[in-house]
Parts: C-alpha cells; structure tokens; sequence
C-alpha cells in the first residue's frame, strides 16, 4: 500500500514535471524591457546635484520628479507609474561615467532623461554602453551640436537648440538693431565645446567681433579675470556690444565684475540662454539694477510670466508636488522635458519597448505639445530639439520681455551659412490639467 | 623540505591573486567588473602615493596632476600615433615618470610643505595650461578609445570584462614590480630619507637623486593609473582630474596605512565602495536628498578617524603583527 502511494506521488510529481516542461518549452522566449513593468517605467537620471553647477541645475531632477508625480496621480502612463531615479555627478566626467552606468546596470533603469553637461554627457554615454544597449537618452540638456552625430549617439535626442544656432541668431539680432549695429562687438566664451560651437555659430553668420573671444575654462572664471577682461574693454569707445556665452555663474562673476568697476552700463550686454537666467543672475547675488536692460535669448517664455498657460500650469504641480522650490527658468526646462518624456512613453505605445520609443520620438516628436515657444525638429534624421530662438529685454524683476514689445521668433540650422530666418511657429495649447493624452 | 626564497613566495602570492582575480570576473556580474576596474586603478593610483609618502617621505597634494600627464601621453599615442592601446598605457606611465622626473630634480631641495603646495598648484593649474594646446582638446578634451575586446575571447565577453582584466593586470604587474623594489637596496634607501635624510646622506646617499627618482617612479605608477582611469570612461579632459581626486588618493592612502603597500586594494575598495553603501544605508533608511549628498564624505571622514585611532600603519600591518603573536 505504501509503495502503491509512493509510486503515485512519483507518477503525478513526473507528469505534472513533464506537462510543465513541454508548457514552457512551447513559450516563445521573451526577454523583459529592463525598467519596464506592468506597474511602473523606472527612469534614470545623472547630473549636478552638488557642488557650484549644482547650485543652479540641481533642481532639475527634482523638477522632472514632480511633475511624474502629477502624471502618476493621475493615472500614470497606461496605467504605469513613472519612478524617476536621480544621481549626483558633481558635473565630472568620472562620476558621470559611473553614475550612468550604475543606472544602466545597477538601477536598471528603461531610458535617461534630462541629462546635462556636454563633457560629462559624451563620456557617460560611451562609458554605459548607451548605444549598446540602446537606451533611449531623451531630452539631453545641452546644446552640443555633437550629439546630433546619428552614427556617433544613435540613441540620444537633445533638447536645446544648438549653441551654432543661438550664435547665428544673435548675429542677427545685433545686426538687424539699429542701436547695436554700429557699435564695436567683443565675445567671452567658455573655452569648450559649448563655447567653440558658439564662436562657429557666428562665424557661419559671417558676424566680424572687433577683437579675438576671450576664452577661459569652464569653472575657471575667476573674479580677477573677468575684471581684467571688462578693464581692457572699458577703453573702447561708445557702448559696446558684450556677448557673454558661458553658464549662469559665468555671467554672475562677469556683471558682478562689472558692478565692482562702475562699469554696468558702459556695455550693451548680451547673454546667451544658458547663462541668461535672471532668477539664477540674481539668486547669485547680481543686482536687479545690473541686469535691467540686459538682452538675452530664449526658446521658453519667461519663466515669470504666470500669465503664459504652460508657465501658469507648471507652476500649479510645482506647488502641489516640489514644495519650497522656487519656480524658475531651470524648473521650467525640468518639467518641460518631463512633459514630452510622458508624451514620448504614450506614443510608443502600450507595449512600451525602447527601439519603439526611439522610434515614437522620431516619427512623432515634431508634434509633441511643448511650451517652447520655438519648434520642436525630431524627425527620423534630426536629433535636435528646438530649433530657434526670440530675443528679450530683462527688467529689474527679473522679466525677460520681447525686445521691442513684439516676440520674433527665429529659426535656423547649425551647420550652413544660410540667415535666420522669422517663424510663424504657433505652438500646441496646454493639455488639459497638465496631462497629455497623445497617442 | 623545499625552502621557497621570499621573492619567489611574492611572486607565488601575486600569480595566485591573479588566478583568482579571473575566476571572479567570470562570476560577478558587468558592474561589479567595472566597479572592479576602478578599484584596480585606484589601488595602483595609491600605491604610487604610498612609495612616494610612504617610503621616500615626500607629501605631494596634486597626484591627480601627474595621473593626467599620463593620461594625456597615453590618448595622444593611440589617437595621433596610432599605437596599440597596450603600448599606449606604457607610454602613459613612461611620460610621466619622464615628467616626474624632471619635476622631482627641479623640487629635490623642497620637502614637507613646500613641496606639498609645489604640487598642490601643478593640480590647480591643470585645467588652464591644458586649455593653452589645442592638441588636448580645451576643457571637451580628447578620445581614450582601446576598441572593443578581441574577438577570440567570443561574443558573451563584455566591454566591462575586458576592462577588468586590463587593469587588473596592470594593476598586479606594477604593484608586484614595486613590491620587489621596495624589498631591494632602493627600499631601504628611500625608508633611510624618510626617516632621516641627515644620516642617509652622512652615510653617503644622494638625498636629492633619490627623492627624485621616487618620484619618477611614482609619478610613472601616477600616469599609469591615470591612463586605466580615462580608458574607463573613455576620454580624458581635465575635468576628469580634479583637485579632489588627489585628496581621495591621499585618503585612500591613509585608510590603506601609508606605509605599508599591502592593503592597496582595499584603499581602492574603500573609494569605489562608500558612495555604494551609503545610497544603500539611504535606501534602506530613508532620507533626503542632501543626506543621500553628503553621508559618503561623512563615513570616509568618520573611517579616516577610525583608521588613524586603530590602524595606523594600515590593516596590512595589523594581520602582521596578528601573524608574530602565533
């Protein structure tokens, strides 16, 4: 009897063994998306959070957390939440490195988003194996005309228009002002690609500075610099046109250089969109009397302007969702690019894959409702996010308003000599609380 | 019973160390070979700071500034003379010991302090005199590429193996060759200026070619590491080298026993390892943000302290005299 049960045990045991191997042998094998499940798109990513940049990037991922947060709290992206994991690079190219592959490996992480800096950037990607692996790299916060190389990055898609770009249309702006045109013109730049994609950006323009850019490292601007700098050009003659094309804390030492020598309103000044950021300029200790008038560029409304209805609703989830963040230019661009990572997740699909997102960004990025006031240029051969820029005046609030009261929008491209030309851009309304529902 | 002679059992130890290095990286997955990477850079990054402190007496605050001059040799041998990545790394660790070298003659009269800000201010201008060459590629910098792995060691052989097995190799053939050095006549010359650099010349020692030759060769183990370092993260640029790079050399050092070259591993361990455990502690705790930024300064501070307090010589030391009580 008891050998009887025991050969019956043995006999279901087997069957049950066997019918289950030949279930799972008929199973078409399926490798799993990393960082996708049925409840959640995890996603990565590596930046300052620390240290002098961190000062003015770090609220970009906290940024971006927020408003996946309203998206999650309504509902998520077909039902997944998104869960944004972020890592501090200090903004050095040897932790970027590391910190991107521990969100590859590690964190296992679907995509990147939102990731920043040009030097850090081009050694992480390498670093990680992003193309490897193809790992969508969406929405990189810089305007390095490099990353738009398909071969080269074949996953990633910027988010800024190019620093070539911004230059020719500075060109055109100073040349086509009547109060600027006449005037002798001087450049400082940061010595990188950032700032050498500039100094190609105005030579493509054909624009003639009266004398060679002064370059400096980037982080290397010294309060003694920049005040040798504007002591040489305080000699010439007139109001001259000052291009600064640096970051934010660049500009800061330089205006901040020029208060110290009673020089603030020997120049006309231009800043570039990067280092233009009123609400940063003055965090940093700029007076509100040194950068009234100042012109600067931009894709984006003035983060300000609560009256502009994507300014207006991001500053609503900013309340709600980052508390004690103060809304500004940064936070802007951080929920912005959140905004279209969401757009991109719902276009490629329920069966989220990431050859399928690269290819939903491609074949439908143009039409992404945006809140920059300029294009978006995705398309299956450009990589490049927006593709132009209008010009403003900064107030002593910190305003930027549309030099001449009327906003020119203009676009170009950042390799032919061809100008700048006007747009006619009207961008997509607001989606109704925030929340897109493209498909 | 056969009598092993103390230089063979080194080399014994180091081949063994080897073998099981390599049975490792076939059973730990891409990150920790990659972590493990580091961690052979940073032990051979260390040990060129404990020959140099350690052994010879002489404080340098701006080893990241000599790991970079290798760095820079070694991308522009593979980008402009388009020598293998293997040779490559050898001129790496050749410019800079031929740098160091020169530097160690110029600073021979300089010792303690002075010595320390000489370096100290070869590291902070890094970035400014490599901005003057375009060749160095401005503060964007220029391409450490070594290829993909050969195609004989299959498809399944990653990037991240292939990294591995080259700094790990580098890091044990350097360590093992300085390990017998410092056994030598050298060893005992460089521990005589250490500790009294009157006496080591009364008894007839060049102090200053000395000291310069130390740090010639810790310098040439400085740009080796430097040039694992940009291979790692495929380019170099001189952000890749900050100032703190050096102070976490230096650490490492300390936590390691500056005199004692037995625990270098576990100095490079310590620097990969702390930022890992401490977003793990966060994890499992909770936090914010800022907690998350700056508990792996606090626990390598807390360790430094521990490390001075119990082990000062170094846990290598510490097995030693473990080993003498039995």
């Amino acid at each position: 009897m008891i050998r009887n049960t025991r050969m019956k045990r043995f006999s279901i045991v087997s069957a049950v063994a066997t019918v289950g191997a030949l279930v799972f042998s008929t199973l078409p094998a399926q490798a799993a998306t990393p960082g996708v499940s049925a409840k959640e798109i995890k996603l990565g990513y590596s930046g300052p959070l620390t240290g002098s940049a961190g000062l003015v990037y770090g609220k970009l991922p906290g940024a971006m957390k927020a408003y996946f947060d309203h998206i999650n709290a309504n509902g998520g992206v077909y039902g997944r939440k998104i869960k944004l994991v972020s890592r501090d690079d200090k903004y050095l190219p040897t932790l970027a490195a590391t910190q991107t592959t521990n969100l590859v490996l590690n964190d296992k992480v679907f995509a990147l988003v939102g990731a920043l800096g040009t030097a850090t950037h081009s050694k992480a990607y390498t670093a990680a194996q992003l193309a490897k692996n193809n790992v969508p790299d969406l929405f990189v916060n810089t305007g390095f005309s490099g990353f738009a190389n398909k071969a080269k990055y074949p996953t990633t898609f910027t988010i800024l228009p190019s620093y070539a770009m911004e230059a020719k249309i500075m060109a055109k702006f100073i040349k086509d002002t009547p109060t600027l045109a006449p005037q002798a013109s001087f450049l400082i730049a940061q010595d990188d690609e950032f700032g050498v994609d500039g100094v190609n950006g105005f030579a493509l323009a054909g624009h003639k500075f009266t004398a060679a850019p002064t370059l400096y490292p980037q982080g290397a601007l010294t309060p003694a610099l920049a005040e040798g700098a504007l002591t040489k050009l305080s000699a010439v003659p007139g109001k001259p046109v000052l291009v600064l094309f640096g970051t934010t804390d660049s500009t800061a030492t330089i205006l901040k250089a020029a208060e110290k020598l009673s020089l603030t309103t020997k120049f006309n000044w231009i800043a570039g969109s990067v280092g233009g950021d009123a609400n940063t300029l003055l965090a940093l200790g700029v007076k509100p009397s040194t950068i009234n008038g100042a012109l600067a560029a931009s894709f984006f409304p003035d983060a300000k302007d609560a009256t502009d209805p994507y300014v207006s609703e991001f500053m609503k989830i900013n309340s709600k969702y980052n508390k004690g963040v103060s809304f500004d230019n940064v936070v802007l661009q951080g929920m912005n690019s959140a905004m279209l990572t969401v757009q991109a997740l719902r276009a490629a699909g329920k069966n989220l894959t990431r050859a399928g997102l690269i290819s939903a960004i491609e074949s439908k990025g143009a039409d992404f409702a945006s809140a920059g006031l300029v294009p978006l240029n995705y398309s299956g051969t450009s990589r490049v996010g927006y593709n132009g820029y209008w010009f403003g005046q900064l107030n002593e609030k910190g305003e930027l308003k549309p030099f001449g009261g009327k906003l020119t929008v203009y676009t170009t491209d950042s390799s032919s000599n061809s100008a700048p030309t006007a747009s006619s851009y009207e961008r997509k309304p607001v989606p109704k609380n925030g929340v897109p529902t493209n498909s | 019973m056969v009598k092993i002679s103390t230089n063979r059992k080194r080399t014994l130890a180091f081949v063994l160390l080897g073998w099981v290095l390599l049975i490792i990286s076939d059973r730990v997955g891409e990150l920790r070979q990659y972590q493990g990477s580091f961690v052979a850079m940073y032990a051979l990054a260390i040990a060129s700071i404990i020959l140099l402190t350690g052994y010879s007496g002489q404080l340098s605050l701006g080893h990241s500034a000599l790991m970079a001059v290798g760095a820079y040799a070694g991308a522009l041998s593979i980008n402009n003379l388009k020598l293998h990545p293997a040779l490559a790394l050898i001129v790496a660790a050749l410019i800079a010991g031929i740098f160091g070298l020169l530097l160690g003659f110029t600073v021979a009269r300089l010792s303690g302090p002075y010595l320390a800000g000489t370096t100290l201010a070869l590291a902070v201008s890094l970035p400014t005199v490599a901005n003057q060459f375009p060749i160095l590629g401005g503060e964007q910098g220029i391409i450490f590429d070594i290829g993909t792995p050969p195609s004989r060691f299959g498809e399944d052989f990653s990037q991240y193996k292939w990294f591995f097995w080259i700094s790990a190799l580098a890091a044990l053939i350097t360590i093992w060759m300085l390990s017998n050095l410092l056994a030598s006549r050298y060893g005992r010359v460089f521990r005589a200026l250490r500790d009294n650099s009157v006496a080591a010349q009364l008894s007839g020692i060049n102090v200053g070619r000395l000291k310069a030759i130390a740090f010639s060769i810790s310098s040439g183990i400085a740009g080796l590491a430097g040039g694992l370092l940009v291979m790692l993260i495929s380019g170099v640029s001189p952000s890749a080298f900050p100032l703190s790079l050096s102070f976490a050399l230096l650490t490492g050092a300390v936590v390691t026993g500056v005199y004692n070259l037995k625990g270098v591993m576990l100095g490079g361990l310590v620097l990969v390892a702390i930022p890992e455990i401490a977003e793990s502690v966060v994890s499992r705790i909770g936090g914010s943000e800022g907690f998350t930024t700056t508990l792996p300064g606090f626990m390598v501070s807390a360790l430094l302290i521990l490390a001075v307090l119990f082990t000062p010589n170094g846990p290598g030391q510490l097995l030693h005299h473990h080993k003498k009580k039995h």
